[in-house]
């Protein structure tokens, strides 16, 4: 039996900077099956409607990563997101070019930030001149050493991520959850020999930016899972150089604040994290939070069963040194 | 109903008045606190970063704790709830298992995986339900338009924390709905408080906080409230580091989500502790009054 159809009201942003003064939303209606994606739907716009309306495609099959937008403020990609689920939650669709990177025409965006933070990370094998490649034969993996890089390969870099990160839209400094997963899996790729360096550089450039909000992950339409690969790569930057960053500090500094009482000590952590010099630089807002909220100098109580904690941790921490 | 109280450091500390919300809230509604003063802090995302493994096993053991009283975990934070759950998720991969199993089993500490971690937002709409909550509810908050902002370890990944949706949740929504107040809708609601890199680059997480307070008072927002302590910190205490990098007069009232709750069913401001926040919260309390007679 076909599926019925349903009213979908959609608002599309269009703007034409140089052109336009301010960007509108343009309401279209059309009648259509809830399966239909939203890019066949744009197209039919774009055919019957208004042949003005600017968008990136291709394949239409979620393989070529060119359709990424926002949809009711989700980032996504339109071949492969139905008009049916999303009329039935919002009542309308709201489509809306990526996010963190300028609008060139309605919902093409320049995506030349995101390509030159993939390009930073230098996304190739660095080989040992010494040992070559051997010539007309694979190289020796295990399914083991493949399996630490499984999902990355899977991106499409559509940029859906970038367009959902918090702190790609608030800091220039951080590279993007897409350059961060494609760093990882050349980090842990044993034909690899620049891991420590990538680590290295990786870590004053925005590694400990990540808010791990999971906007990314949720975004992503391969599952290729990128706040949990930096959260990967956090600790092996840890294992390789140490606490010498404030994210690395504040990290290692928590997990060694609970060895005193299982509990968290606020005031000891924020001099682990930042010194005496940075909590004084903290002393104003400080003094306004302790006005209100004493508690904050209190040593907090030690728990029951720390001898338990203890033995966890003598188990378990350093960790071994082949990473996580 | 009873369960294992798993109040997370923030609210025995800084957050005390989320601790009491809590409490005045549970016990007008008929929610027994089983407290077990064997709980660790559960490493707030953190320690996650610097030894996963380590991580799981200090939440495996927190788990196991509730596990062995037969009762389920209840959260009042976004990120101990995020951080217990993720514990039983990682538990599932039996690589993962046997090497935090090698580190409790000698200290006689057994997880099975049996135990539930529920946030209290879960626990009033899904256990006590919306009915049985809108039944208690004495002063109902009309006229007090509030944007809920749920902190993203309650929400995702999504298949991890098992959450309703990690971006389009709406339970929060209804219990504010339910309790007379007007849920708004702003998209900050799902976003990031900034919290985590407060002490990495503290404009960065300032500017984030800015923004969500913002967008919630471009829809109208008299106040906030959010399920987590942490999330509380960055929007209230930082409030005014906030207002500095989104160069904008910030004056929005922070409420925790059980305080809200716990003002509809009839508690006073002193109760709740409403004087411990950094941001007053006069001036909503004011558009309640306003409209519906105690």
């Amino acid at each position: 039996m076909p599926e019925e159809k349903i009213s979908v009201p959609f608002e599309v942003y269009r703007y034409q900077p140089g052109k336009d003064t301010t960007a509108r939303y343009q309401k279209y209606t059309l009648d259509l099956v809830p399966h239909t994606p939203i890019l066949t739907a744009l197209l039919q716009i774009r055919a019957e409607v208004d042949p003005s309306l600017g968008l990136r495609y291709s394949c239409r099959s979620a393989i070529c990563g060119s359709c990424a937008m926002q949809i009711n403020s989700k980032s996504r990609l339109a071949c492969e997101t139905q008009v049916g689920p999303e009329v039935a939650r919002h009542g309308r669709i709201v489509v809306e070019p990526m996010r963190n990177q300028p609008v060139i025409r309605d919902l093409i965006v320049d995506q030349s930030r995101f390509w030159e933070e993939y390009n930073k990370i230098e996304p190739h094998l660095k080989l040992d001149p010494r040992r070559p490649m051997p010539e007309g034969k694979a190289t020796s993996m295990t399914p083991a050493q493949v399996d630490r890089f499984k999902e990355v390969p899977r991106c499409i870099a559509c940029a859906a991520c970038y367009s959902a990160c918090p702190a790609a839209e608030a800091d220039p400094g951080f590279p993007g959850p897409m350059a961060l997963a494609k760093l990882y899996r050349f980090a842990v790729d044993p034909r690899d020999t620049a891991h420590e360096e990538r680590l290295r550089r990786i870590q004053p450039n925005g590694l400990w930016l990540c808010l791990r909000c999971h906007l990314c992950t949720e975004a992503c339409p391969k599952d290729v899972r990128p706040s949990e690969r930096i959260r990967d790569l956090k600790e092996m930057a840890i294992a390789v150089q140490g606490a010498t960053e404030l994210g690395s500090r504040h990290a290692v500094g928590f997990k060694e604040n609970l060895k005193g009482a299982g509990q968290l000590n606020e005031m000891k952590l924020v001099r682990a994290t930042d010194g005496l010099l940075g909590m004084v630089g903290q002393l104003g807002q400080g003094i306004r939070i302790y006005r209100k909220k004493p508690e904050i100098m209190k040593k907090p109580r030690k728990i029951e069963g720390m001898d338990e904690l203890e033995k966890i941790y003598a188990a378990l921490d350093p960790p071994p040194k082949e990473g996580p | 109903m009873r369960i294992a109280y798993y109040p997370g450091c923030i609210a025995q500390e800084s957050a005390k008045e989320l601790d009491m919300a809590t409490r005045w809230v549970c016990k007008n509604l008929g929610i027994e606190l089983v407290e077990f003063p064997n709980f660790s802090c559960c490493g707030s995302g953190f320690i996650d970063e610097a030894n996963e493994v380590l991580n799981i096993a200090i939440n495996a053991r927190n788990l196991a704790i509730a596990e062995k009283a037969g009762l389920d975990v209840l959260t009042i934070c976004s990120t101990c709830q995020g951080m217990l759950t993720l514990a039983k998720v990682r538990m599932q991969d039996p690589k993962v298992k046997a090497r935090v199993d090698a580190a409790l089993k000698p200290i006689g500490i057994e997880y099975r995986g049996t135990v539930q971690v529920k946030h209290l937002l879960k626990v009033l709409t899904e256990d006590i339900g919306l009915p049985a909550v809108k039944a208690k509810v004495r002063r109902p908050l009309h006229g007090m338009k509030v944007g809920a902002f749920y902190g993203c370890h309650l929400l995702r990944p999504a298949d991890e924390m098992q959450s309703e949706s990690g971006e389009e949740p709406r339970s929060f929504e209804d219990l504010l709905a339910a309790i007379g107040a007007t849920p708004v809708d702003y998209r900050g609601r799902v976003m990031c408080c900034g919290f985590p890199i407060q002490f990495v680059k503290p404009a960065t997480a300032s500017a984030i906080a800015g923004r969500q307070i913002l967008d919630a008072k471009a829809h109208g927002a008299d106040a906030m409230a959010t399920p987590c302590p942490l999330c509380h910190l960055s929007l209230d205490a930082y409030q005014n580091k906030a207002a500095k990098e989104v160069r904008a007069p910030l004056d929005m009232p922070i409420f925790h989500l059980p305080q809200v709750v716990a003002l509809a069913l009839g508690a006073s401001p002193e109760e709740l502790g409403l004087s411990r926040h950094l941001v007053r919260t006069d001036g909503a309390l004011a558009k309640v009054n306003a409209s519906a007679p105690a």
